[in-house]
């Protein structure tokens, strides 16, 4: 019984782990440059298309299969960085238009990278095979756990707990906190807005990227995964509230933890639980748990 | 005058097609039609509200399924039962739907209908025994003005009489909304777009009409659902994805939203020109993603906005 | 009385908006409301238009408590206001701005199938609401490409549209040149003695339009009312003047009873020019 209880709970915050990752890149880019990112998914995705190469060419020329997550987290990060090319080249033509259209040109990127990803790596789901299980299982409480799925889960909360020291203890993150609270008056003291956007949707894309990558052990890289996830990203910060990164750790926490209930349960249920929740905390409190008040 | 010219034209091409045109190319006309029928509501919502909805296709799955259902397990074969039915249905569920989520704007809008079109794709596709899950529902041949036309071969019925009795429910439709946009009603929907609070302070309810502009774009969805259901004869979740939702708004964007004729611009060229690239290169995604930032960053007017540039400044009656 | 406030009261958590402010309004004034920024006139003129509940005291509008009712119902009662920063419908003509107006008092509001451009009643109450405030040269022009002081007028000029029996404007003259300022007004005043005003509340900060067109000032001062009287009596009261009015030059010439052609000092709303305000029963269609 309590075997049970502890896999399905380490089976959601494993999730929550990934989940993290992913929104923590939504909000943060959302918080500055108040854009919702629907491509935020699209990116996930990239990150674990590159994430299966990367380890297939560290493999394949002679890696130690036990170092494997090297070159999948690496690879991750790595493809990111066309978060640089995507802002510079795309975004940054939109950040005085309208919500809609801003919204609409991230559904324009999720269109390209979707068929970009095809286009790289065919349909086929491609994963790391059973390199999932080079560190062994852990045993707690009567549950077998993958030590792979713990360090995700460290590495996590590590990251959360990296953001969170970015955000209030150096200058760039003080920066972020300023831009996202008001723009104007971060320009008028001297801050390069242009600079900033850059960096942090850079930031949110490797973020999103690196989840995408450390998420493929578990599963596999899979064509629809991308416009799959952000729905649950944006369960995420909906529940967190918009702009959060606390959010974006509770919220993360709930919809990992109420899935892998919801899946174990009744099945059916499984997201369909989660979207009622989010349009519960619409209505009744759209700002979430963290956000700030609601438009 | 130029547009009576168009008029004109449009409408012997629409009425000739199926005599001159290869069989595949009026069979395309089929989804067009049937989304130009949900693009009209949807700009009631989207060019003269100012709501973007991402769940729209929410509407769409409705109706599909409603001729699905009532075709293959309730009996009923009359289209002209059907489209009502599917109306109805839109209507029903719009109602309380609608009524939650207008009273949102902006993002929070988009995301509330997202959620509740993802709620609706979730209950289709996990209730298998009711809705056939993954594999969706099959669709029978409904019986048009009566008749089964049963001589008629698949390919015949369609570009023969249901080929007709779209284009009539595209002409209906068009010339409802056309009235419905020139109406009093219209007007106070335009205000909501353009200026909330001031609509507000001149006694317009905000929410309520909202409401109603959300319940008609429902009803158009479906109805446009059940005609795009029927060439493929199968109904299947993935009408109610969100993806679906963002493709239609790119397809009101694309021909122009705000323009009356803009979406069915929009539908047609974003059809013809999925199957022409379709034909020649399987990533049409990509393609249409850089259209739709093209249109975004540079033409945000859409088509109808690029022709709209090369026309000689006349003073248009507005009314 | 058409329009009382009782001891009203507005907090914003700890910081106190309005501290017991009652004032009433009578059949045929022009009233302004003064005082410098900060003092809650914005705030007063949200609670009075229904916009904000008040945290203590009441407003009663004909009688009748109005507390938070909300915009739309106010304008069905016969209040009608305007805007500081300017509000007006961007992509729609001047004639569309007042026919939705229109058919926003006509009740029509709700009619999807019947054709704007058919319904006479509409057209020709547009019409003649445009030419009360000489816009009807303007009458196809879209709203965001009329000059400012255009804006001002279609803002004021639609809110005059739903034929309110007390209407509220604020700031009716900001950002609009000091000439433009007094042609705005007599437009004003004319149009409300043609529709009937019952009576006219303003929130002014040009002293010249204030003591020029006033029957009455209410002076706010953080909070709360420090004078409410005539124009002569409130520039007669140092203090006041002092505090809030400010040291007055000479009128615009424009503004003085000569400068208008007009000797006799401004005749009330009420005055035998006004035409019968609708009765209530034609109010909502």
């Amino acid at each position: 019984m309590t075997a049970n209880l502890v896999n399905i709970l380490m089976g959601g915050v494993f999730h929550a782990a990934i989940l993290f990752l992913v929104a923590a890149g939504l909000q943060v880019v959302f918080g500055v440059q108040k854009i919702f990112n629907l491509a935020c998914g699209s990116f996930y995705a990239l990150g674990a298309y590159t994430g299966v190469s990367a380890v297939g060419y560290f493999t394949g020329h002679g890696g130690p299969p036990a170092l494997f997550i090297i070159p999948l987290a690496l690879g991750g990060l790595a493809v990111g960085l066309v978060g640089v090319v995507v802002e510079r080249g795309l975004l940054r033509f939109v950040y005085d238009r309208d919500e809609t259209f801003q919204l609409l040109l991230t559904f324009a990127l999720v269109l390209m990278l979707e068929d970009l990803i095809r286009m790289t790596w065919g349909t086929a789901p491609v994963s790391t095979g059973g390199l999932y299980l080079s560190y062994g299982q852990a045993r707690i409480l009567g549950a077998t756990v993958p030590v792979y799925n713990l360090i995700v889960i460290a590495a996590s909360l590590a990251i959360a707990i990296g953001i969170g020291w970015l955000l209030s203890r150096t200058v760039f993150g003080r920066i972020i906190r300023a831009s996202a609270d008001n723009r104007e008056m971060a320009e008028a003291l001297g801050v390069d807005m242009r600079w900033v956007y850059v960096r942090v949707f850079t930031l949110g894309t490797m973020l999103g990227t690196l989840g995408g990558a450390l998420v493929i052990p578990a599963t596999a890289a899979m064509s629809e995964m991308g416009i799959e996830l952000i729905v649950e990203a944006f369960a995420v910060v909906v529940i967190g509230g918009l702009g959060s990164m606390r959010g974006a750790f509770v919220g993360a926490l709930v919809v990992g933890v109420l899935r892998s209930v919801a899946i174990s349960v009744y099945p059916e249920l499984e997201m369909l639980l989660i979207y009622l929740i989010v349009i519960a905390v619409l209505l009744w409190r759209p700002r979430g748990l963290f956000g700030a008040a609601a438009a | 005058m130029r547009s009576t010219a168009v008029l004109a034209v449009v409408s012997i091409a629409s009425l000739a097609i199926p005599l001159v045109a290869p069989a595949y190319y009026v069979t395309l006309m089929l989804p067009f039609m049937a989304y130009g029928v949900v693009l009209l509501g949807l700009n009631l919502l989207f060019g003269y509200t100012g709501l973007v909805s991402f769940g729209h296709a929410l509407f769409i799955g409705i109706g599909a399924y409603t001729g699905a259902v009532l075709t293959t397990h309730l009996g009923v074969r009359h289209m002209e039962l059907i489209l009502p039915a599917a109306g109805l249905a839109a209507a029903v569920v719009a109602a309380p739907v609608g009524a939650l989520c207008v009273r949102y704007v902006k993002i929070y809008f988009g995301m509330l209908t997202l959620a509740f079109g993802m709620v609706f794709y979730t209950f289709l596709l996990k209730f298998y025994k009711l809705t056939g899950g993954d594999e969706g529902m099959r669709m029978l041949r409904p019986y048009l003005l009566g008749s089964e036309w049963t001589g008629f071969s698949k390919t015949a019925y369609l570009i023969g009489p249901y080929y007709y009795f779209s284009l009539a429910v595209l002409v209906l439709a068009t010339l409802l909304m056309w009235r419905i946009v020139r109406s009093p009603f219209g007007l106070c929907l335009k205000t909501i777009r353009d200026n909330p609070l001031k609509a507000e302070s001149l006694g317009v309810s905000v929410p309520r009409y909202r409401w109603y502009a959300f319940m008609i774009s429902a009803v158009y969805a479906a109805v446009g659902g059940a005609l795009l259901a029927t060439p493929t004869g199968n109904v299947d979740p993935t009408l109610a994805y969100w993806t679906h939702s963002g493709n239609i708004v790119f397809m009101v964007l694309l021909g122009g939203f705000g323009s009356f004729f803009g979406p069915l611009l929009g539908a047609f060229a974003f059809i013809f020109l999925q199957d022409t690239v379709m034909s020649v290169f399987p990533y049409w995604r990509l393609i249409f993603g850089a259209v739709l930032a093209f249109i975004v960053i540079f033409a945000p007017g859409g088509l109808m906005g690029l022709f709209a540039r090369h026309r000689r400044p006349v003073e248009v009656s507005r009314a | 009385m058409i329009l009382e406030a009782l001891d009203i009261r507005k907090l914003y958590g700890a910081y106190v908006a309005l501290d017991g402010v009652s004032l009433s309004i009578r059949e045929g004034e022009f009233v302004s409301i003064i005082g410098p920024n900060g003092a809650g006139k914005s705030t007063l003129i949200n609670v009075l238009t229904g916009v904000l509940q008040p945290s203590a005291g009441s407003v009663r509008f004909k009688g009748k408590d109005i507390g938070g009712i909300g915009t739309v119902a106010l304008t069905r009662l016969g209040m009608a206001r305007s805007f500081q920063l300017v509000q007006i419908f961007p992509e729609l003509t001047v004639l569309e701005t007042l026919q939705a107006a229109a058919i926003s008092r006509l009740g029509r509001g709700a009619r999807l199938f019947t054709s704007l451009a058919g319904d006479s009643q509409v057209q020709a109450d547009a019409l003649e609401v445009a030419s009360l405030f000489g816009l009807s040269g303007k009458a196809h022009a879209l709203a965001r490409e009329l000059p400012q002081g255009d804006k001002k007028l279609l803002d004021v000029a639609s809110a005059f549209a739903l034929r309110p029996e007390i209407i509220l404007l604020d700031e009716p003259t900001s950002g609009v040149s000091t000439a433009d300022k007094h042609a705005i007004m007599e437009i004003l005043v004319g149009a409300a003695k043609r529709i009937g005003l019952r009576a006219i509340i303003q929130v002014e900060h040009d002293m010249d339009i204030v003591f020029g067109y006033s029957d009455r000032i209410i002076a706010l001062h953080q909070g709360k009312v420090l004078a409410d009287a005539t124009p002569a009596e409130i520039e007669a009261d140092a203090k006041v003047v002092d505090m809030v009015v400010g040291r007055r030059r000479a009128p615009h010439p424009a503004l003085s009873p000569e400068g208008r052609g007009n000797p006799e000092p401004p005749t009330p709303l009420g005055g035998e020019n006004a035409e019968p305000s609708p009765p209530m029963g034609e109010r909502a269609g």
